[in-house]
């Protein structure tokens, strides 16, 4: 009898409740981790969350990372070895008598939805390429504004009437600050696209070359020209010439000067360029 | 059979630390010392610009190629995490085991002998996988006709090293708690070190001794005490914290056989960019370790970062140099740390002797304390609004192995000035997980340094001007540098004085650390380049 009650403790939830079906288990663009999580509905998850907060709340915490005497859940083992609720539910279902846990009645629909909800859980830890950003408008934009057309000489290549009219309206904070901070684009940006460096050439008889930069090592230099001709180079040490051009230059140049203050700030103003 | 289990035993013995290895390369650096430096020098700086092609391997991988051996137990149709489109396909990032004229190499799940005179695959093995991030996989170790590789999903697998069929495989940790493994198992007399990585799910690291003959385990060394009371748990707060704290041990160790001690590099702690709920310095993250190899015991350890909130673990190879400091030859041990900073140890008992600083845009330190440890700047942990960070999680530089050349007494590694804004994404008063957001700001290219070791000065550098890439380097007696920049360039300097003496294009960056050895009287120099590697000599 105790080993049959074990058998049906290990089935999958699926199986024993043909109404929730298992979750799609997809990997999430950019998410960064080595395994496929469940894909709950939204539905599903907000039961659970509110199910373990009234059930399991009071002694693992409402957000399962430990309360005043339960552990944290989503650091538990058996929690992130669970497959569809067969080793959580062995525990709701029998408790752990010494270490305190009762156990629980718990119909097969709350207990797939705390299922949902710890997994979840463990997910949303897991797949940090799925973390947000939160509030970044701190700063003073009184002081923001200041630093821009003071120390910071943002005035002197841009203009809140004219390139950046409406650029608060335009951008989310996070999007504008990523403006600021990494104007090419970041680790994915498209260089090329947004700001391309461009590079002169100039041979040892004074023929040069100017164009978009395409590629460029300690042996080749290449371009694309005006009229969209392809032209490279092979270089030996200082010969050709080579002269780069990067439009962000001063970007770059100010990483090394903002102070986080300045950042904060300059962000809560532009913000405000509606 | 016999010769050849001698020929195998060889290079590992005590006199083959003295004297590197030439006609083999039995082991991930290949020598213990962890300096990628041979004395070969057939090819040197008259002739290396008659390098000439000998063969290049495309190996086939995956469960398809006919003649694959099958093993491992994830389904025919592998998660979508576990294949490796996700980082760029097939990548050769394992340097590649060379013994009897026989090449043995690893990528995620896969592993191949290959005719080392010909470039010919003799056997392929491939593991079904159940999942792991499958970003890399730094190579095979020997035994004597035993393999041994790791996995994404963190088995250690042995192989039959003639046949490619598998003789066992043992469960090393819990791909559910999202650890994966990418080392090289290192063999030191009948012990196979194996460690793992895993930075998501706030999980405790540990290095492993493993019995060759049977899986077993001989010893376990956690990279965080276990419990209060213990040494070093004063450096946590609590045992929640310290049981998750991180610490991985994901590049492969040198060891000194005198000494009978294995150098370690541990990771990050975790959560890996928030330093609230983890409170202290958090050992034995961050640090270079020294364990007795037959007993995991550990003798001392040094941590180049105590506190980290940036993902900068001191993995990175730590170097043994037997050299002179302060006028007395001395054993010492240097590690070019993800930090920034370069450090030079005592290895036989952890003192301090150097600190400094290896990138000039680096601003997250307030300085060095009294033990020569850079004091984190707590202004520069992650907030929710957002702190600029240099050097990025990326880190200054990275596990693409370093080199040291004694003839030139320099310590050569790959560093990248970098950018990024850390905005804490977790704000509970225990974070988990990264518990942060990073945005890249800036990448400005990528600098080989020449250091010298008794000041941590870098005496040549040479920007690359089409950014860095991820190559190792090699230093050999033929006054020969060899890596790779990020153009897909394999390049050879000078070591002395870091002039250019000879490059090819190789359609990809280099992914591993160039090798080298004599076959056939002939010395063969070969690299990895993405899903390809390449063989080449100086005809005589």
């Amino acid at each position: 009898m105790a080993v049959l009650a074990l058998l049906c403790a290990s089935l999958p939830l699926a199986a024993q409740n043909p109404g929730s079906a298992a979750a799609p288990r997809v990997r999430r663009p950019g998410g960064g981790a080595g395994l496929d999580y469940e894909a709950y509905d939204p539905a599903t998850l907000a039961r659970g969350k509110a199910t373990f907060t009234a059930k399991c709340g009071f002694c693992h915490g409402s957000n399962a990372r430990g309360g005043e005497s339960g552990p944290d859940l989503l650091r538990s083992e058996l929690v992130r070895d669970d497959d569809d609720g067969n080793l959580i539910g062995q525990v709701v279902r029998n408790g752990r008598p010494a270490g305190g846990m009762p156990k629980f009645e718990i119909s097969e629909t709350d207990l797939a939805d705390i299922v949902a909800f710890l997994h979840e859980g463990v997910r949303a830890e897991a797949e940090r390429g799925t973390y947000k950003v939160l509030n970044i408008v701190t700063g003073d934009p009184k002081a923001g504004e200041a630093y821009f057309n003071g120390a910071g000489k943002c005035s002197t290549c841009h203009s809140v009437t004219g390139d950046l009219r409406g650029i608060g309206a335009k951008y989310d904070p996070v999007a504008l600050q990523g403006k600021l901070l990494m104007p090419a684009g970041g680790r994915t940006g498209q260089r090329r696209a947004n700001a391309p460096v461009t590079v002169t050439v100039t041979l040892p008889s004074g023929k040069s070359f100017e164009g978009i930069m395409e590629r460029i090592d300690d042996f080749n230099v290449a371009l694309t020209d005006a009229n969209g001709d392809y032209h490279s180079f092979s270089r030996n040490g200082a010969i050709p010439k080579v002269v780069l051009h990067d439009p962000l230059k001063q970007h770059y140049d100010m990483l090394s000067k903002y102070t986080d203050a300045e950042i904060h700030n300059l962000t809560a103003y532009l913000v405000t360029l509606k | 059979m016999k010769s050849s289990l001698i020929a195998l035993l060889l290079p590992l013995t005590l006199a083959a630390q003295v004297t590197p290895p030439t006609n083999s390369w039995p082991t991930y650096n290949g020598d213990y010392s962890g300096r990628r430096f041979s004395p070969l020098k057939q090819i040197n700086q008259l002739n290396v610009k008659a390098l000439t092609l000998a063969w290049i391997l495309h190996p086939a991988a995956g469960q398809n190629p006919s003649g694959t051996i099958v093993g491992g137990l994830g389904p025919d149709t592998p998660p979508l995490a576990g294949r490796e489109s996700g980082f760029g396909g097939l990548q050769i990032k394992a340097t590649p085991l060379m013994l009897n004229g026989i090449l043995y190499f690893a990528t995620p799940d896969n592993a191949w002998a290959v005719d080392a005179r010909s470039g010919r695959e003799i056997w392929h093995y491939f593991w079904k996988t159940t999942g792991g991030i499958h970003i890399g996989n730094r190579g095979v170790g020997i035994f004597e006709n035993w393999l041994f590789f790791e996995t994404p999903d963190d088995y250690l697998v042995s192989l039959d090293a003639r046949t490619g069929k598998e003789r066992w495989h043992v469960r090393i940790a819990d791909v559910k708690e999202e650890y994966f493994s990418t080392p090289a198992p290192i063999i030191i007399g009948n012990h196979v070190m194996v460690g793992t990585g895993g930075d998501t799910l706030d999980v405790p690291g540990f290095l492993e001794s493993v019995d060759p003959e049977t899986g077993a385990m001989q010893w376990k060394w956690w990279s965080e005490p276990l419990k209060k009371g213990d040494p070093g748990s004063e450096t946590w707060p609590n045992e929640n914290a310290m049981r998750h704290g991180g610490g991985m041990t994901w590049v492969p160790g040198t060891y000194d056989p005198a000494l009978k001690l294995y150098y370690i590099g541990t990771g990050n702690p975790q959560p890996v960019e928030s330093g609230h709920g983890r409170e202290g310095d958090n050992l034995w993250t961050c640090s270079i370790v020294a364990l007795n190899v037959d007993t995991g015991k550990m003798a001392w350890y040094y941590q180049v970062s105590p506190h980290d909130t940036h993902d900068w673990d001191a993995t990175q190879t730590p170097i043994l140099i037997d050299g002179i400091y302060n006028g007395r030859p001395r054993k010492l041990i240097a590690q070019a740390s993800r930090n920034g900073y370069f450090f030079l140890l005592d290895r036989t008992n952890g003192k301090h002797l150097v600190t400094a600083k290896m990138i000039e845009t680096m601003n997250w330190s307030k300085g060095i304390n009294a033990k020569g440890q850079p004091i984190p700047d707590p202004a520069k942990e992650s907030t929710i609004d957002g702190v600029l960070v240099s050097p990025n999680s990326t880190g200054a530089t990275n596990w693409p192995a370093p080199s040291f050349d004694p003839e030139t007494g320099l310590f050569y590694v790959l560093t990248n000035e970098t950018f990024s804004e850390f905005y804490l994404a977790d704000t509970d008063p225990q974070p988990e997980g990264y518990a942060a957001v990073e945005r890249n700001a800036a990448t400005y290219g990528g600098t080989l340094r020449a250091i010298d070791y008794k000041t941590g000065k870098t005496v040549w550098s040479h920007r690359y001007p089409g950014g860095g890439g991820s190559a190792g380097i090699l230093t050999t007696a033929g006054k020969l540098l060899f890596t790779g920049d990020g153009a897909q360039n394999l390049i050879a300097f000078d070591p002395a004085t870091g002039k250019i003496l000879w490059h090819a294009g190789l359609g990809a960056n280099i992914s591993n650390g160039p090798e080298t050895y004599m076959l056939d009287g002939k010395q063969y120099l070969i690299v990895g380049a993405g899903d390809s590697l390449f063989a080449f000599t100086v005809d005589q």
